[in-house]
């Protein structure tokens, strides 16, 4: 049961936290009618995974590997960009808040359901064929133990927990912070994202290099642990990791960063015109 | 604007339906008609029932009798090009893999702890 927990934990850990800072960033920046966008979007993930993946379970077919592996890639790529794009967002409106320009803010960065909507549908849609199947593989099995969906179960469950135990701590920062912390996890995430997609796309045979090894460091950060669990869930860190992968991460990580820390932080100068713009107006 | 949003809600569902559908369709693997192999992978075994098997569809009925999660991979004769795969199967868990490889001569592995080169076994086609 044990083994099951981490695996429910681990499938559903960054999604969860995603979810978690969009919820937290549509309530303080008061865009609270942009979660019904963001439930649907949850709901159409879930509801489609669920369903493709009883298909796959009960019916006659099965999905081929090359096809897993691509429909895993391929989301994960489009979760990136939705993703990246989240964070430049959120630091659009982080500078108009620090130049309490709060009124012109929202017509400067409105956002429509739709994009709402396909950011929680990618965050959590991307790997929930994968969770999907395995969900309903321990279904399967509840003829002779009920242990193995009853883990899976508890380990999303927790997942959840950890993400709205993120959206209430994000409501206690003060907004400068709660917009930097949270851009900054959020490109983590996204390059742990961007790598997995690589990995997925080596392994359908579509990108090159799956024994290209980087590193192996399975002997240190063993899986099946708590804390391979918790580093997969949400960096997405594989302790076998090709060279692709990581330079992807790399040439995504650093230039991103960079630009997000750039443009979350409003010049001294610049910030003086602006307010004297906006006393003016 | 409550009904644009559920609009727009609806449309992305059924695109994104339908995406994955289309994916199914054109790459899925009937398990009908397919020679079905039983594989059981403990901790430190992995038995697979049969390892030979005639051209055509092949379907792994992987079950982890183990305490560790366990994935099944059928790779190539270089041992490294991976013909097909299935992770996440976690203890008491059955999961199917199905393939359609081509006449010649395979490694299939199981692999407890989802870490190492795994517990391989020749397998031949045709």
């Amino acid at each position: 049961m044990f083994a099951n927990f981490l695996i429910g934990l681990r499938e559903g850990l960054e999604a969860a936290l995603v979810v978690g800072i969009l919820v937290a960033y549509l309530r303080r920046t008061d865009r609270q009618h942009l979660l019904r966008s963001l439930w649907a979007g949850v709901a159409a993930a879930v509801g489609v995974s669920l369903l493709f993946g009883a298909i796959l379970t009960y019916g006659p077919r099965g999905l081929s590997f090359k096809a897993q592996e691509t429909i895993g890639g391929v989301l994960s790529l489009l979760a990136v960009g939705v993703v990246t794009w989240m964070v430049f967002w959120m630091a659009k409106t982080a500078r108009f808040m620090k130049a309490e320009l709060e009124d012109r803010m929202d017509a400067a960065v409105a956002v429509g359901t739709f994009s709402v909507f396909l950011l929680a549908a990618l965050a959590v849609g991307r790997e929930g064929l994968e969770t999907a199947l395995f969900l309903w593989a321990a279904a399967q099995a509840t003829g002779s133990s009920t242990s193995p969906l009853l883990g899976a179960v508890i380990g999303l469950a927790l997942a959840v927990a950890i993400g709205w135990a993120l959206t209430q701590t994000a409501v206690r920062f003060s907004l400068a912070t709660f917009f930097r912390r949270s851009g900054v996890l959020l490109v983590i995430i996204a390059a742990g994202v961007l790598s997995y997609g690589i990995h997925d796309l080596q392994e359908a045979g579509i990108l090159p290099g799956l024994n290209s090894i980087a590193f192996d460091l399975s002997s240190t950060i063993r899986p099946g642990t708590w804390l391979a669990t918790l580093l997969k869930g949400t960096f997405n860190f594989s302790p076998v990791t090709t060279t692709l992968e990581v330079f992807a991460w790399l040439s995504y990580i650093v230039p991103t960063m960079v630009l997000f820390l750039r443009c979350s932080k409003l010049p001294s100068n610049t910030s003086r015109t602006v307010n004297r713009q906006a006393a003016n107006a | 604007m409550r009904r644009n949003g559920r609009t727009v809600a609806l449309v992305g569902t059924v695109a994104l339906a339908a995406a994955v559908m289309a994916g199914c369709s054109s790459k899925s693997d009937s398990t009908e008609g397919a020679t079905i192999i039983d594989v059981v992978s403990t901790d430190d075994s992995c038995t697979v029932s049969q390892t030979t098997a005639p051209g055509g569809k092949v379907a792994f009925a992987v079950r982890n009798a183990g305490t560790k999660v366990t994935e099944f991979y059928l790779y190539g004769a270089d041992g490294k090009t991976i013909i097909g795969e299935v992770e996440n199967i976690g203890p008491g868990v059955s999961r199917t893999m199905t393939a359609t490889p081509d006449a010649g001569t395979y490694i299939t592995a199981c692999k407890p702890g989802e870490t190492g080169d795994g517990i391989r076994a020749e397998f031949s086609v045709g």
